[in-house]
């Protein structure tokens, strides 16, 4: 997979960088309509009461936007990992983490003025979510272990872990649904505009954003990360300690994967709750992909899976896991018609290379011949 | 803990290998052949679905377990038109196709299946085999499974069979170490690639279908929940060899079918712990025993002629 990051970053084309994905999705979205076909909704009205349902009014802006920030922090971190040639397939289980550390941090804080309690809890999950990224890439660095297997096998890990909180010390008596007790008001996220639901986690999300693009593109720290991804043994031969850097990055994926899971608690369900991520960590990785890893492409595609998502609450068939099932489905075909894209265009592109190569031989050729001019 | 409750622990394990068995053979066969597919998973979740829908729709368990195949295969395609055709990086797309897998049977599950998730298929009986199955303490392991099992077992050999003592699994080795070797030796890689992800599909879709049908006879989503990456992780533990393999599948089912007796025993363990223990044991095993291993050298890198 050596130069997969690399291919990303090279495409910073009009046609191949905005044109593949914007053509994918909508074909994804196309692939959508002909499966709710299928199953007998009528995909026009399904679309029209989605888009009235993420963008009719504000609050359903703000809904949309409160879906789009952990997609969008999730999809940061895992970017910053490819960016590596890291794969932190994991993220879901660093979310889960870091929503727990958040909510424990507001269990045992006492009452403290206005931003204070939250912003400790986000910083809480982000450093758990570090610590849990953290192991699979001590596993790859120096054991030498694919981070995927590890990332995905801690997501299993990370969410028993809530579970045994949920069930265990923080259980509330009397209650049939695993659930913390709702956080008072000083310990969420204020609402930024009253009558929607728009917390302050947005600023969290475009700090991340501004952020990661000043330190990967910026900073020393970014340099090493790009050699990292473009080639590990010439890294090493640079002077990077490449295992140290397998670490650190694998440990910055998971702390916005773990922001992702404390904004969650802290600003959108207001107590920690048992399945609380329905799987963000996983379309981050859709989400990554099909913003080619860029800040805006990635605000881009989250956006437009949240607004999914919202859009979901408004369709007929809304039983439970639905919409967050569609939106799953609608970023994986985005992403694998990226990749198909992005394939075809890769073998033309080497085609055309190929038959350059081959007519300047047979110029050179004829140069060669005495007649000069020789028909093939 | 008596004998008795180590033998039931030996009946627990013995089935619940089973589908890891099909899955992480599967892998064996194709990983030789340098095809890698982090999308087991999704071809194991894809398979446990089609299987149920087929045990639905006709009420029979063989067109059940044919659809779990087929569920399979359809995964497998699906890679290799993206790999083998467009280019794509194998390990890309295999994440992108468990992400697709995941959001479709979900999705499916309550818009094609119905909302009632409740309804359960016919699923697998068990099959004794007479004499052998009233031995005690081992005969009800062994010989008390369903068919599915007994061919589980059976495809262990038939596995290191074929990969070793046929022109069709030297073709694949020589295929998955030195690909531009075995074309100038007259072996068509790309033809043999496709066999071996396709048989992957079929065999994982087997392993899927059995985790549904062998069991409650019931689809919930993520039913898989990441024993797709136990058997890729049983591949690497197991060096790449079907016997190798079939030791880490043991290990792992022993601690799965541990956690759950554990669990009835009433231990003063949290339950979470033990769920979590065949993830934490398959990191630990891999951490432990991996550094030494080396895998098929032109395993997930596309062939382009």
């Amino acid at each position: 997979m050596g130069s997969f990051s690399r291919l990303m970053q090279h495409r910073r084309g009009l046609a191949e960088g905005i044109l593949v994905p914007v053509v994918s999705v909508v074909l994804a979205l196309v692939t959508v309509a002909i499966i709710l076909l299928m199953v007998g909704a009528n995909p026009l009205t399904a679309y029209a009461s989605m888009l009235d349902a993420s963008f009719g009014d504000p609050y359903a802006v703000s809904n949309t936007a409160i879906k789009t920030m952990p997609r969008l922090l999730a999809a940061i971190g895992i970017a910053i990992a490819i960016r590596a040639n890291l794969w932190n397939i994991g993220a879901e289980g660093q979310i889960y983490i870091g929503g727990t550390a958040a909510a424990g941090a507001v269990l045992v804080l006492p009452v403290l003025p206005a931003p204070m309690v939250p912003l400790v809890a986000i910083v809480a999950g982000g450093i758990a979510g570090a610590v849990w990224g953290a192991i699979p890439g001590f596993l790859r660095a120096y054991r030498g272990i694919s981070e995927v297997i590890t990332s995905l096998m801690l997501v299993y890990v990370g969410i028993q872990i809530t579970q045994y909180l949920l069930e265990g010390p923080w259980a509330v008596p009397l209650s049939t649904f695993p659930a913390t007790a709702p956080f008072e008001p000083y310990a969420k996220l204020p609402v930024l505009i009253p009558g929607t639901i728009l917390n302050a986690g947005i600023f969290v999300a475009i700090a991340a954003v501004a952020v990661t693009w000043f330190l990967v593109d910026r900073t020393r720290f970014g340099l090493e990360l790009r050699a990292l991804g473009g080639n590990e043994t010439a890294s090493a031969y640079l002077g990077i300690r490449v295992k140290g850097m397998i670490v650190l990055t694998m440990a910055l994926s998971g702390a916005f994967a773990g922001i992702a899971g404390a904004v969650e608690v802290v600003g959108i369900r207001g107590r920690l709750i048992e399945g609380f991520s329905p799987g963000f960590g996983f379309e981050a990785i859709a989400i990554a992909l099909l913003g080619r890893l860029h800040p805006i492409g990635m605000v881009a595609a989250a956006l437009l899976f949240g607004a999914l998502d919202a859009g979901g609450a408004g369709l007929q068939t809304s039983a439970r896991g639905v919409s967050s099932a569609i939106v799953m489905v609608a970023a994986g075909l985005s992403v694998g018609y990226v990749l198909i894209g992005m394939g075809a265009m890769d073998r033309r592109a080497k085609r055309r290379k190929a038959r350059l190569a081959l007519s300047r031989v047979d110029r050179q050729d004829t140069a060669a011949t005495p007649e000069g001019k020789v028909a093939r | 803990m008596t004998l008795d409750w180590f033998s039931l622990l030996l009946v627990a394990a013995i089935a619940l290998a089973a589908p890891l068995l099909f899955a992480a053979l599967g892998e064996v066969i194709s990983e030789t052949a340098g095809v890698i597919n982090i999308e087991l998973e999704g071809m194991m979740l894809v398979g446990a679905f089609t299987g149920i829908a087929g045990a639905l729709a006709s009420g029979n368990i063989a067109v059940a377990f044919a659809s779990a195949l087929a569920g399979g295969v359809l995964v497998a395609a699906v890679q290799g038109i993206a790999c083998f055709i467009f280019g794509a990086n194998q390990v890309v797309a295999g994440i992108v196709l468990n992400i697709l897998a995941l959001g479709a049977t979900t999705f499916l599950l309550v818009s094609a299946l119905g909302a009632d998730v409740t309804k359960s298929a016919v699923t697998l009986e068990r099959l004794p085999i007479p004499i052998l199955s009233d031995i005690p303490y081992i005969g009800r392991a062994l010989f008390d499974q369903s068919i599915a099992v007994y061919l589980a077992y059976l495809a262990v050999p038939a596995v290191w069979w074929l990969l070793t003592r046929t022109r069709f699994g030297l073709a694949l080795k020589a295929v998955g170490e030195r690909p531009a070797a075995a074309e100038s030796m007259g072996v068509n890689v790309l033809k043999s690639r496709w066999a071996a992800l396709l048989l992957c599909g079929a065999l994982a879709g087997i392993g899927g279908g059995l985790l549904t049908l062998g069991g409650l006879g019931v689809f919930t989503p993520n039913v898989t929940k990441g024993i797709g990456f136990i058997a890729l992780a049983a591949v690497i533990f197991g060096r790449w060899k079907p016997v190798g393999a079939f030791g880490a599948v043991m290990l792992f089912s022993l601690v799965d079918a541990f956690q759950i007796r554990a669990q009835a025993l009433g231990l003063p363990i949290p339950y979470q712990l033990l769920v979590a223990l065949p993830y934490l044991v398959t990191i630990i095993a891999l951490a432990a025993f991996v550094s030494r291993m080396r895998p098929p050298a032109a395993l997930a890198i596309n062939y382009e002629r």
